[in-house]
């Protein structure tokens, strides 16, 4: 076997670290309009209006039964043309990250819509129809009383769906993308490919952390956002003031 | 003067209530009975708009709102008019027990912060569980989260409450408590309808009894006229199945 080339992989380590903005910023922009569109899909999946549901499952569906890679290239090959044939707009110039951001915002849409959903309808309906009976309209019930419930439910999944995107998003660098991935790919390249075990390992140390960080802090954020916690927290409190 | 008449609801092609009409005098105490999926539940959850009835119209003084037809404006002004104790308590799991008669206030009736407080508290206080006041949900006994439904409902100062079945999914031990403090919210000369299984309660309380049966009002009476004079064979097949022998002791 081949020596390991301890200073090489630090190296790479470095060289590959200042590419991290490009992965967190479609990353962040993924999930934001994936955010948006499942909150919309989760709306319509929840609405009686039989259309829009069968839309919104329909949707949800396919999006389930495609690979990300398959998916990221039917955009990246499919949309430019799509673009100039129907509304004349030239994607050449188009960096590839929009592209990225593009697909995992409409799969993210799927994803959290789904998750979206469920965390609804975890909280029991009988407090909506408690708190529209008191005399809130449905937008104050939601607000006031569904809503803190369903995020208190969902932060374990929203804290997955994140690190999935980090994750996946890594397929960026097959059209082209340089993001951490994409880098570390180019430089073990511009050595004849010699240094793969360097580069995977210098990325693996790059991903790890920022997943075990995710991962530590929706695990304290749902633990702060329990009734248990708020519980405890009362109760402490009063031990102060007495 | 609470005025319910001529209420329809179907669910597809079953028809649960048939044509329902009802009376409510300022104070009165009217007890619903009536076999299971006699359609006592969908009654109230129809007058509340939890349910779209099929017809009918509910009208408080000369507020004539129809079931059927009735606009957001309608439904909003129409609940503020009313309190409701459920079966299963629903009580805002994220919120204490204070938060939750206060919410109600605040968020759903408009009442100034400070006005709000001193009402919530004073309603606590009047369930018993002024102790309680910062517990969350989780943290009390079916018969404390009745307690503070009913105190969540009577802050409200509502022109009727109504209690569906308030205490039939309390243990056994619990059920004498919460009945306790219903009695007393009659005392207190609300308006209220209430479904109960439990029969020497409802004769307690009742001014007026209703019986129900396959979405029917079988026959109405004062306790007396229900419970030892039954008309209907309905009735009286009800009553023997429920209380046995306890109708001719009376
Ligand atoms: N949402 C619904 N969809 C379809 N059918 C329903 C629905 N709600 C109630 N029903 C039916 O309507 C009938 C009356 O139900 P309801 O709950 O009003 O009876 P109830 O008198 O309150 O009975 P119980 O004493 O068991 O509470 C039942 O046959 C029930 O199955
Ligand atoms: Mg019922």
């Amino acid at each position: 076997m081949r020596e390991f080339h301890f200073e090489i992989m630090v190296e790479f380590y470095f060289k590959i670290l200042p590419y991290l903005t490009i992965t967190i910023t479609y990353v962040f922009f993924s999930l934001l309009f994936g955010f948006l569109l499942g909150a919309l899909t989760a709306y319509f999946r929840l609405s009686k209006n039989p259309v829009l549901k069968a839309i919104s499952g329909a949707y949800i569906t396919v999006m389930r039964c495609v690979p990300s890679i398959v998916f990221l290239f039917l955009v990246y090959y499919g949309l430019p043309g799509l673009m100039r044939t129907h509304f004349g707009i030239d994607m050449n110039d188009v960096d590839a990250i929009v592209y990225v951001i593009i697909t995992f915002s409409i799969m993210l849409g799927a994803y959290t819509s789904e998750i979206m959903r469920s965390a609804y309808l975890s909280v029991d309906h009988g407090q909506f129809e408690a708190a529209v009976l008191v005399g809130m309209d449905s937008l104050t019930a939601f607000r006031r009383i569904i809503f803190p419930q369903a995020l208190h439910a969902a932060i374990p999944n929203v804290g997955n769906i994140i690190i999935f995107m980090l994750k996946e998003g890594a397929l960026a660098y097959i059209i082209g993308l340089q993001d951490v991935l994409g880098r570390g790919y180019y430089l073990n390249s511009l050595k004849a490919n010699a240094y793969s075990m360097e580069t995977y390992l210098a990325l693996t140390l790059i991903y790890w952390p920022l997943t075990l960080l995710l991962e530590k802090a929706f695990r304290e954020l749902e633990k702060r956002h329990s009734i248990a916690f708020l519980i405890q927290k009362k109760s402490s409190g009063k031990e102060v003031k007495a | 003067m609470i005025a319910i008449r001529n209420v329809k609801k179907s669910f597809g092609k079953l028809s649960v209530l048939q044509d329902v009409s009802l009376d409510i005098k300022e104070g009165e105490v009217v007890v619903i009975l009536g076999p299971s999926g006699s359609g006592k539940t969908t009654l109230l959850r129809c007058i509340s708009f939890l349910e779209r009835a099929s017809a009918g119209t509910i009208a408080f003084g000369d507020d004539v709102v129809d079931l059927k037809h009735a606009s957001k404006k309608d439904i909003l002004r129409t609940r503020r008019r009313e309190g409701f104790v459920f079966q299963s308590y629903n009580l805002f799991a994220n919120k204490t027990a204070f938060e939750n008669v206060y919410e109600g206030l605040v968020s759903g009736r408009k009442v100034p912060k400070k006005e709000a407080k001193e009402k919530a508290l004073e309603a606590l206080d009047w369930v018993g569980l002024l102790d309680r006041k910062d517990y969350y949900p989780a943290q009390l006994s079916g018969g404390q989260q009745q307690r503070v439904g009913i105190a969540r409902a009577v802050a409200l100062e509502p022109e009727v409450i109504l209690f569906d079945e308030p205490t039939s999914a309390l243990d056994p031990e619990l059920v004498g408590e919460t009945l306790e403090v219903i009695k007393r919210v009659a005392k207190r000369g609300i308006t209220m309808i209430v479904v109960t299984h439990e029969m020497s309660f409802a004769q307690d309380v009742a001014d007026k009894i209703v019986f129900m049966d396959g979405g029917v009002v079988v026959e109405e009476g004062s306790p007396n006229d229900i419970f030892t004079h039954p008309k209907e064979e309905r009735t009286k097949q009800f009553l023997k199945r429920i209380i046995g022998e306890f109708v001719y002791e009376i």
